[in-house]
Order: structure tokens, then sequence, then C-alpha cells
């Protein structure tokens, strides 16, 4: 879970390391743009296997929900 | 698909022509509303940068007939010469008669010479490639020209962040000719039709003509503007897509070929974008230096004339001084559909990157 958060603070700009939590609006974050969407999408195709679509960050309200919505789709 | 495999073809030259007007992503502030901070990033991160725009007089037909010009004049060869004349191509001059067909008037082919369009755009390239191949090797033709090339600026509406800054215009022209020498080229091509809405422009043909309606221009939720004249792209699934499907094409094609991607001197991609590019190489685990990333910046994502347009760009020197080297090519975009090639070059002369100039 630590692992999800530090890879999601790597791939969007300007978010400092450890700033995160499982709680974080992150469609709220100042840097949260398509090119964001891009980067992550693309970091969870390759860590998880999983290949995220619009819906799921939408449906998603925060870091957590979207962890746990990684999770289900890995259990799959 | 049944993949192909060919022995007795060989690219001869490759010419791309590029109009003179450059628009840069830096003087487009206003289109990202002032954000100077997120023009930095793309330009970075996607490597969005400079893009070649053409005039309202010029067309996809003008570049890729000036390339056809420039390389059968290097070449040396005389028009007639041609046994064939295929032109990639998704903006055509009309709806008809095709792009082939006016330029085997304009370049004086010969009435033996057969002449049409194919519609496809991001993955044209190869396919045009591979239908040279087959060509050849059935042994009807001894020369075929390929063209590939779109004018995709005058689709994009100017207020669509998403593709206004990404497309820049292009034409090309190969020649491929019969080879005594054995060269060998392997192709896998694949399509995925479920994905057509992801890439699209909905008005100006059959399903839905022009008319006051088409032109409404509505705003989506990050504030871009277009209408069903204007081309559409949904850039997170044509990511996606790219991502899962590229990476397959190239392993494919190469375990046909019984190759190694390290017997591989170049891969060719698409220029959709350097982000993309990076990616995909990253996936492969190839060493970047073999992929030619540099297009995309300095000419924007110029659909089927992209890949000929880097190897032009990019490779020109190292084709021209090598004897023999072997070029790993792979299209994806638009359809959807995507193909991969991999092809063996002898010495290339020809090859190189021209500026239009109306006749």
């Amino acid at each position: 879970m630590e692992t999800f958060i530090e890879d999601f603070e790597a791939a969007v700009d300007d978010i400092e390391s450890g700033s995160l939590s499982m709680e974080t609006d992150f469609k709220a974050l100042k840097s949260w743009d398509s090119l964001a969407i891009l980067t992550v999408t693309d970091t969870v195709e390759f860590e998880y296997g999983v290949l995220l679509r619009k819906d799921d960050f939408t449906q998603s309200a925060t870091l957590g929900a979207l962890y746990r919505l990684i999770e289900t789709k890995v259990g799959r | 698909m049944p993949q192909s495999c060919f022995n007795e073809t060989k690219i001869t030259g490759i010419v791309t022509c590029v109009p003179p007007l450059e628009k840069c992503i830096d003087d487009e502030v206003e289109l990202f509303g002032g954000n100077v901070k997120q023009i930095e990033r793309l330009k970075k991160a996607i490597g969005l940068n400079k893009r070649r725009v053409v005039d309202t007089q010029t067309t996809a037909l003008d570049l890729c007939g000036s390339a056809a010009s420039q390389l059968l004049a290097d070449r040396g060869i005389d028009a007639s010469s041609i046994d064939a004349l295929v032109c990639i191509t998704q903006t055509p001059d009309h709806l008809q008669p095709c792009n082939a067909a006016i330029l085997h008037g304009r370049l004086g082919l010969s009435s033996t010479c057969a002449a049409f369009d194919v519609g496809l755009g991001c993955s044209g390239y190869v396919y045009g490639l591979w239908l040279g191949h087959l060509m050849i090797q059935a042994g009807g033709c001894q020369r075929v020209l390929v063209l590939a090339g779109d004018t995709l600026s005058r689709l994009v509406h100017p207020k669509d962040r998403a593709v206004a800054p990404l497309f820049g215009d292009g034409g090309s022209a190969t020649l491929l000719e019969r080879s005594d020498v054995e060269r060998l080229a392997w192709f896998n091509l694949g399509s995925d039709g479920t994905g057509a809405a992801h890439l699209i422009v909905p008005a100006g043909g059959a399903r839905q003509p022009v008319s006051d309606a088409t032109k409404v221009e509505r705003e989506d939720d990050a504030g871009n503007l277009r209408s069903d004249e204007t081309l559409f792209m949904d850039g997170a699934e044509v990511f996606n897509f790219s991502i899962q499907v590229v990476p397959d094409s190239v392993r494919a094609t190469l375990g046909y070929a019984g190759l190694e991607a390290d017997a591989v001197d170049f891969f060719v991609f698409h220029q959709a974008n350097r982000y993309i590019l990076g990616n995909i190489a990253k996936r492969l685990r190839i060493d970047p230096q073999k992929v030619p990333m540099r297009t995309v910046e300095r000419y924007g994502n110029q659909s089927s004339a992209s890949i000929p347009c880097a190897i032009c760009n990019e490779l020109s020197a190292s084709l021209a001084g090598a004897e023999r080297s072997r070029l790993l090519l792979s299209g994806f975009g638009v359809g959807l559909s995507w193909g991969s090639a991999l092809v063996e070059l002898g010495q290339l002369a020809i090859c190189k990157v021209i500026e239009y100039k109306p006749a």
C-alpha cells in the first residue's frame, strides 16, 4: 500500500514525497490533469498489470478508493 | 492475421516533404490559458514543441507529390517505370477520385500502372510497405511507389488542446524495387475496430454529411472546443491501446523473424508523442539509442508520414553509412489499426526531408 502512494507521488508532477495519503482527494491536486492521468495509468499498468480507465478515476474519491479498485481488478 | 515474409524487395529511397510554415507551442500560451508551467511540462514529458502546417492552398497530395518527384529525380528513373502507386492518406483532395489517380496524372505514370489509395493513418506506412512487398513478390511489379501523408492540421479545432498542438503535416514517398540480392522482410498487422470511436472525424463523410448541425461547437469537461467536423481523440484510450498492443506486435514480429531485439539496428515507431515512445521502449527493454524519438518535437505527429519522417530526420547518416541495416517499424493508431515490419536495408543513399515549394 505504501509503495502505491510512493509510485503515485513519483508519477505526478510537483508532488512532494510523503505529502499524500490514502485519504487524499487526488483529483483536487493542483497538478492533476490529462498528463497526470496518463502517467498514473502507465505506472499502475506497469506495476500491477491493471489498465485503469477514465471511469475508474472519476469513481474514486480518494487514493485509497483507487487503490482498492486496483486490488479488485488484480484479484480478478 | 497470417504473418507474411518476403525476400526480394528492397527499399531504395525515402523522401519526406514538409510545409515551410512552423508553429511552436511556446506561441500558443493562450490555448493553455496562460499556463506556461503546463506548457513546459508537456514539452518535457510528451515532447510537444514544433510542428509544420500547410497553408490553405496546400494538401497532402501536394506534399506527397513533391516527395515523389524528388525521389524519382534522385533515383534517376523515369516515372513510366513505376508499376504501382499506392497512396496512404485520410486527407485526400477529393472524395473522388483518389489521390493516387490524380498523382498518376501529375507524375506522368504509365497506363499499365495500378494506382489506388489506402484509407489508414498512423499504421498506414507499414501497410503501404506490406502492399508494395506483396506486389513485387507476386511477380507483377518491378517498382512500387508508396506515398504516405496527411494534413491533420486542417482537421483539428484550434481550441482543442487535446489535438491542436500535436498534429503536424507531412507527405512522403518511398520507392520499393525488386531485389536481386535476398532482402528479408517480416510483417505483422492487426486491427481493433471496436476502438473506432477513439480517433475519429465524425462528419464530412457518408454517415454524417456536413450541415449546419455538424458545425456546432461544443465544449468538453476540460474546456476543449470541437465540432463534429473536427478530429476527436480520446487520448487516454489511445494511450492504453498503444502500450498494450505495440510491445506485443513488436515481440511477435521479432519472434516470427527468429531474431532478438539486439539484432535490430533501429526501432522506428510512429511518432505519436515522446512519452508513448519512451514507454514502449521501456516495456520492450530496448536501448533508447536505437529508438528515434526526436521527430515529434520538431514536426509533430504526422500520421502515416511520421515513420518515414523519423527515418529521414534522424537516421539518414546511419543508413547511408551502413552496408546493411535492420529496421523494425511499428505504426499504430486510428482504426484502431497497427502494423509492425522488420525490414533489411542496404546502403540508403536517398533519405531526406525536403521543404515544400509550390511549383
